[in-house]
């Protein structure tokens, strides 16, 4: 992409949603929400190297936390979104605390287990007074105080930049995670475990970590979602939305920041396009998955990435 | 009264546990040569229910049809494993995690094209024997302890079949040392091949079997996936009489614990037993410690 690249599409996502229709602002919001969902998902998988199944637990935590915060702690936009990262961090804790000690298949399976019982935990109704049924109460349209002046939801432009600022804000910490020590650090145990445990590395307190920090991501993307659709679902829970984090993550490129939201892009404006002339969506979409997979293993901006790098290196060896 | 529900669902328990079993064990010969975690196994068992359920709704009552429908779809499963194994993993086999997303690929599939053609209402249909056995005092349906035997019979076809054949031996050959048993001939494609294919048939029977004694619908695959793991890990990846002791063990377990607490409460019981056996013994409650 180069070195203006980022600058680039970070000034069309600011500069062109006013040009947009509302709709289309929405959809770009929820794009960028479920970008910011699935690169959670690529921290732990791509960068770490620990296939897991379980980010909706997050996602799901972080929406619910956010209704909670509304409801019962009367808390203003900024605490509930802040609240909902906690929230998802919590529960990324618990269940990382007893997944990440184990690797391979064991954390594979482990993350599987906790997202479908605690989901049908949730979705059994015995529990209500942890979710108050099936479908949430429906969220009061946010308003959005800046000190200076208190913008509201209603305008589908100020939601839009609500979410383009929390997720330009995590994208750049991302980066500045995965570009510094603690990064190489974790692509060094995704590479081989043995031996960043031979040089000395806490593995399991890093591992932990990066697991935490990626639930907190999934949280705030709930707690965006929920916010802008003003609703919150146990089928946020469902670990096929899990999976979905993990199609769009290998569909845009994993171990790329930018791919998972890539990933995001490409599913939902082919959703849109072929799901009226598809009743059957996630048949086209599992075929796809498998395509990807073996054809592409590295993504979209995998492939691009490596496609440059040979012309490059083509060049200097022509010279 | 106590007592009639704790031995009720004692014995439930140890009929679910068999079935449990025979698709954890599928798993596990998948896991132990493939070094895939099968995420679509689930799927396959689901895939074994609707089977039963529409042989036995298409072609009525005949009698006789239910035993036939218990040879012919696991044999279908096994035949439809293989083709899994040969076109889709075998590209992709030396890359785990991508396998591993595969197969979450072939579970959409698989769930979505049930649901297409089979619909999203749960169904049933009534056991082929529906007696009922005079048992510590209470009536027991006979055909539950059918199923239970058709479990154990298969179970225990696996472990003669494993041990007494020269394809069971290489199957366990394979696993020990791949480029040993490659360089002494043994066809190891074929081997992937087929071990693929018996893990999908055994789940397929478990699903056939438990056709009459469960209802069936495209989500049951993913009921049954939580149950199947957790008797895998706690069994011990690999182990294969562990995982049968650990099917039984955890399907007891939450069949009693239902008498005293909700179901939801039962299952929160298994998450945490789960989680405790892996802090203390992560390799697994029925693997000797390696010294």
């Amino acid at each position: 992409m180069g070195k203006y690249g980022l600058p680039f599409v970070g000034f069309i996502l600011l500069a062109v949603p006013p040009f947009l229709k509302d709709y289309q602002q929405i959809f770009l919001a929820e794009i960028l929400i479920w970008g910011l969902f699935a690169a959670g998902f690529d921290l732990v998988f791509g960068y770490t190297g620990m296939l897991s199944f379980c980010q909706a637990l997050f996602f799901g935590a972080g929406a619910y936390g956010t209704a909670y915060s509304i409801f019962f702690l009367k808390a203003g936009i900024w605490t509930s979104v802040g609240f909902s990262f906690l929230v998802g961090a919590l529960l990324a804790f618990f269940v990382g605390y007893v997944a990440t000690r184990m690797s391979g298949h064991y954390f594979l399976i482990i993350t599987i287990v906790f997202s479908v019982l605690i989901c049908l935990v949730l979705q059994s109704g015995h529990w209500r007074w942890l979710t108050g049924g099936y479908g949430g109460k429906p969220l009061p349209t946010p308003t959005v105080p800046l000190g200076f002046t208190t913008l509201s939801f209603m305008n589908e432009l100020v939601s839009y930049y609500f979410v383009a600022f929390f997720v330009g804000l995590t994208y750049f910490l991302s980066r500045l995670i995965v570009r510094s020590q603690v990064g190489i650090v974790l692509q060094c145990i995704r590479e081989n475990e043995m031996k960043a445990r031979l040089i000395g590395y806490n593995i399991e307190r890093v591992k932990l970590a990066i697991f935490v920090f990626a639930g907190g991501l999934s949280g705030l993307a709930g707690a965006l979602y929920s916010l802008l659709i003003r609703y919150t679902n146990l089928a946020f829970f469902e670990w096929e939305l899990s999976g979905r984090a993990v199609v769009w993550t290998l569909l845009g490129g994993a171990g790329t920041l930018i791919g998972p939201f890539v990933g995001a892009a490409l599913f939902w404006v082919s959703s849109e396009l072929l799901s009226t002339s598809f009743r059957s969506f996630p048949i086209i979409f599992g075929i796809l998955l498998i395509v990807v997979v073996i054809a592409f293993p590295e993504g979209i901006v995998g492939y691009l990435k490596n496609y440059f790098r040979s012309v490059e290196t083509n060049i200097i060896t022509d010279r | 009264m106590i007592w009639d529900l704790l031995m009720l669902q004692a014995m439930n328990g140890l009929v679910w546990g068999l079935i449990i079993a025979l698709i954890a064990l599928g798993l596990s010969i998948i896991f132990g040569l493939l070094d895939i975690v099968n995420v679509a196994h689930g799927e396959l068992f689901m895939l074994g229910a609707v089977l039963g359920w529409t042989s036995i709704t298409v072609f009525g009552w005949v009698y006789g049809i239910f035993w036939f429908s218990l040879l012919i779809v696991p044999f279908i499963l096994f035949v439809f494993g293989m083709g899994i194994e040969r076109w889709v993993l075998r590209k992709i086999e030396d890359n785990a995690s991508l396998s591993i997303v595969a197969t979450f690929g072939l579970s959409l599939i698989f769930q979505e094209a049930v649901r297409a053609t089979f619909g999203a209402a749960p169904k049933r249909v009534l056991p082929p024997i529906e007696t009922t056995v005079r048992l510590f005092g209470f009536d027991y349906s006979t055909y539950r302890f059918v199923a239970a035997a058709i479990a154990a019979v298969a179970i225990a076809g696996l472990f003669l079949y494993l041990h007494k054949t020269q394809f069971g031996t290489w199957m366990r050959a394979v696993r020990q040392d791949r480029e040993m048993a490659t360089a002494m001939g043994i066809p190891t494609d074929k081997i992937f091949m087929v071990t693929f294919g018996v893990g999908a048939g055994l789940a397929a029977l478990g699903g056939v079997a438990a056709t009459p004694i469960t209802t069936v619908e495209f989500t049951i695959g993913t009921q049954m996936l939580p149950t199947t793991f957790i008797a895998v890990i706690i069994g011990g990846l690999g182990n294969l009489l562990g995982t049968v002791a650990a099917a039984i063990l955890v399907s007891e377990m939450v069949g009693i614990a239902s008498v005293f607490m909700t179901p939801t409460a039962a299952t929160v019981l298994s998450l945490v037993f789960m989680a405790v056996v892996l802090q203390v013994r992560p390799e697994g409650l029925f693997t000797r410690r390696r010294r």
